[in-house]
């Protein structure tokens, strides 16, 4: 595309203006003689409440402390931003935000599509865990940040015998009506498939018992909905069970709320979130936008930004935070690794509108 | 005073000479068909883009036109089970939004207090302030497991009840939501009627029931038809009460629109289902029409009986 090549080279220039000292030494003396100009601010695009916490005690006030760069928030849902974002890009427009923090199956579709600048010249990708690497691309259209799984959480109250062992307890007479799964039953395929007597390397090929075990679910009336649901469910006694990412379990139990949450003996599912930038920002906005990247990839971002999602990030030198140590939500030995059940992220962005429609079929029927 | 008045008509003159005058109906007409011909670029964009299909490789749509989308649309069966859904909760909101709609317009225009006439406007106009996301919440608060209704239902012994995230409190708060549009279409039409007809069909022995249905509903026509027509459009189109009060399970056409475009970005089905919802809207209000006839809008023409 003309308009990417204009771009790239415009930005090759600056930065070769800029010299090699201020990409690897960010924020030092030897990098602000040469940096670019700094912009007021800097747009990002993240989720709300202890999603947004996390980000900004952990990332964002370092970066601007260290650069004098303000950091705004853009909390539209990353669903909905996907299409602007596109949109602008291939407009020729500036995009509406510098710095995107998505899910890593929309990344790689906004990478498929050359949407992203390549961050390939970040500094701090040495050293990183494998998981960090976008996989199917020769360059880095994003970086993963962390890991989360998808766990089974429960109100306490409901299982005073202690945590339910499987998947299936979802089938339960008893809690009919009283279960919460996301609205496009992402998240719960790999688990459903195992539950339902499959298992997850026949994903996608053969995925009968999920679509079975979904089925059976049905019957049970649940609830369906987005992140913030889960909390607000658990805090207004709608529900007892819910597969949910575990940082919004551990935000309802910061929140007073009696849950608690486990990996179930069929294992649960791991999926990773990214960082990428948008083509179409002005030179010097690409340049900070990499470096607020770069920043949130060192240990101390990462441990702060972590400690407030409870996930494990993609730099090795971090340390699980107090509530998390020996929780297999927060996998360090191999058993907790053994749990996990893993997707392919292509497999994930090629099949997704198929499962959404199957998933939907169900649901709405 | 009067330079300046004359400083003005000389402006005027000027830039609006008497000969452009004839096309004054035509200027004040602009601003409206602007706004309609951005709407109609916006559907031959989506028109394009319903007939271009999405790759999953590339998530790029075709370069070139297809029939595709419209014939998974058709074949999809939850696309029939969700539109079915739309327009028989369309139905009942409309039938019931009018039922408690006319009463309250006719109260308002025919009470002889003005203190009553005062609180049924501002409780008329309150929810308009309010919008449709904080009073669908609202019904969450007060209609949830642990809300002001099974608190008060616990208080005598019984409940808790399921009265969210439901088809039935779907209807409730698209009944909730519409009502004032409802009686704000309606109110012109009861303040037409002649209060002399009514009193003659009673002064020649008809009995109140009788003139209400055969003078005071059939004169009201115009009003009920508008209402019907808006609050039948706007639910069968509506979006945020399934997402808040239907619990992810009761989806109306337009959460499809939605799903399409911003979950699986598929810009390209996303078009197909909003112009297959554009067309069944138009078609049912055409239909609508010409079962009724235009004159019961209050336009000029000859209304059907």
């Amino acid at each position: 595309m003309k308009h990417d090549d204009t771009f790239e080279s415009r930005r090759r220039a600056l930065l070769q203006a800029a010299g090699a000292a201020a990409v690897l030494l960010p924020f030092s003396r030897a990098g602000l003689a040469a940096e670019p100009a700094k912009p007021k601010e800097l747009i990002v695009r993240v989720w709300g409440g202890e999603w947004k916490d996390a980000i900004d005690g952990g990332v964002s006030k370092g970066f601007t402390k260290a650069t004098g760069i303000a950091i705004k928030y853009d909390e539209t849902e990353d669903n909905e931003l996907q299409p602007k974002l596109w949109a602008a890009v291939k407009q020729k427009r500036r995009p509406p935000v510098a710095v995107n923090w998505d899910t890593t199956t929309n990344a790689t579709k906004s990478a498929l599509k050359n949407m992203g600048e390549d961050l390939g010249d970040l500094t701090n990708l040495k050293g990183l865990l494998p998981v960090a690497k976008p996989l199917g691309f020769d360059g880095w259209p994003l970086v993963n940040v962390y890991s989360y799984v998808y766990v089974l959480a429960y109100r306490t109250e409901a299982f005073p015998g202690g945590a339910p062992k499987s998947w299936s307890v979802l089938l339960d007479p008893k809690f009919k009506g009283r279960i919460a799964l996301y609205n496009d039953g992402i998240g719960f395929h790999p688990a459903a498939q195992v539950a339902g007597g499959g298992k997850v390397e026949d994903i996608p090929k053969n995925m009968k018992a999920c679509w079975d075990f979904i089925a059976k679910l049905k019957a049970q009336k649940p609830l369906l909905g987005e992140d913030p649901d889960f909390t607000n469910w658990f805090q207004k006694g709608e529900i007892d069970l819910a597969c949910t990412i575990v940082t919004n379990a551990r935000g309802a139990k910061k929140n007073g709320v009696k849950v608690a949450w486990t990996i179930p003996q069929e294992g649960a599912k791991v999926d990773t979130d990214a960082l990428w930038i948008p083509k179409g920002l002005p030179a010097n906005e690409v340049y900070w936008a990499k470096q607020y990247v770069n920043y949130a990839l060192t240990a101390e971002a990462q441990q702060g930004w972590c400690d407030g999602l409870g996930l494990p990030g993609v730099n090795p030198n971090i340390k699980p935070p107090a509530d998390m140590v020996g929780d297999p939500a927060y996998p360090t030995k191999p058993e907790d690794f053994a749990k996990l059940l893993r997707v392919p992220n292509k497999i994930q962005v090629e099949n997704e509108k198929e499962w959404f429609g199957k998933f939907k079929k169900i649901m709405q029927s | 005073m009067i330079r300046v008045l004359d400083f003005l008509e000389s402006l005027r003159a000027t830039l609006w000479p008497r000969a452009a005058r004839r096309f004054e109906a035509a200027a004040f007409l602009l601003p409206a068909l602007l706004l309609v011909g951005v709407l109609v670029l916006g559907l031959a964009w989506m028109a394009d883009a319903s007939l271009r299909l999405l790759d999953t490789e590339t998530f790029e749509l075709s370069e070139h036109w297809t029939l595709a989308n419209y014939r998974d649309l058709l074949e999809n069966d939850t696309a029939w089970i969700v539109l079915g859904r739309s327009v028989l909760g369309a139905a009942v909101v409309t039938a019931v939004t009018l039922a408690l709609a006319f009463p309250y317009a006719w109260v308002m225009v025919r009470t002889g207090s003005a203190w009553l006439r005062k609180l049924l406007l501002v409780s008329l106009f309150l929810p308009f302030f309010i919008g449709q996301v904080v009073r669908a919440y609202g019904w969450l608060i007060v209609l949830g497991k642990e809300g002001l209704v099974n608190q008060l239902l616990g208080a005598l012994g019984m409940g808790p009840f399921k009265m969210i995230y439901t088809y039935g409190s779907v209807l409730f708060g698209l009944v909730q939501y519409m009502l004032p549009f409802a009686v704000l279409l309606i109110a012109p039409a009861v303040t037409a009627i002649d209060e002399e007809v009514e009193l003659a069909s009673e002064t020649l022995g008809a009995p109140w029931w009788r003139t209400f249905l055969e003078v005071t509903l059939p004169l009201a026509r115009p009003g009920l038809v508008a209402a019907a027509m808006v609050v039948f459009t706007l639910a069968l189109t509506d979006y945020a009460m399934p997402v808040i009060l239907g619990g992810g399970t009761n989806d109306f056409v337009a959460n499809m629109v939605y799903d399409a475009f911003f979950r699986t970005s598929d810009s390209g089905m996303g078009s197909a289902v909003a112009i297959a919802l554009v067309a069944a809207a138009t078609l049912l209000a055409g239909v609508l029409l010409t079962w009724l006839g235009a004159g019961t809008l209050g336009f000029r023409g000859e209304a059907k009986r």
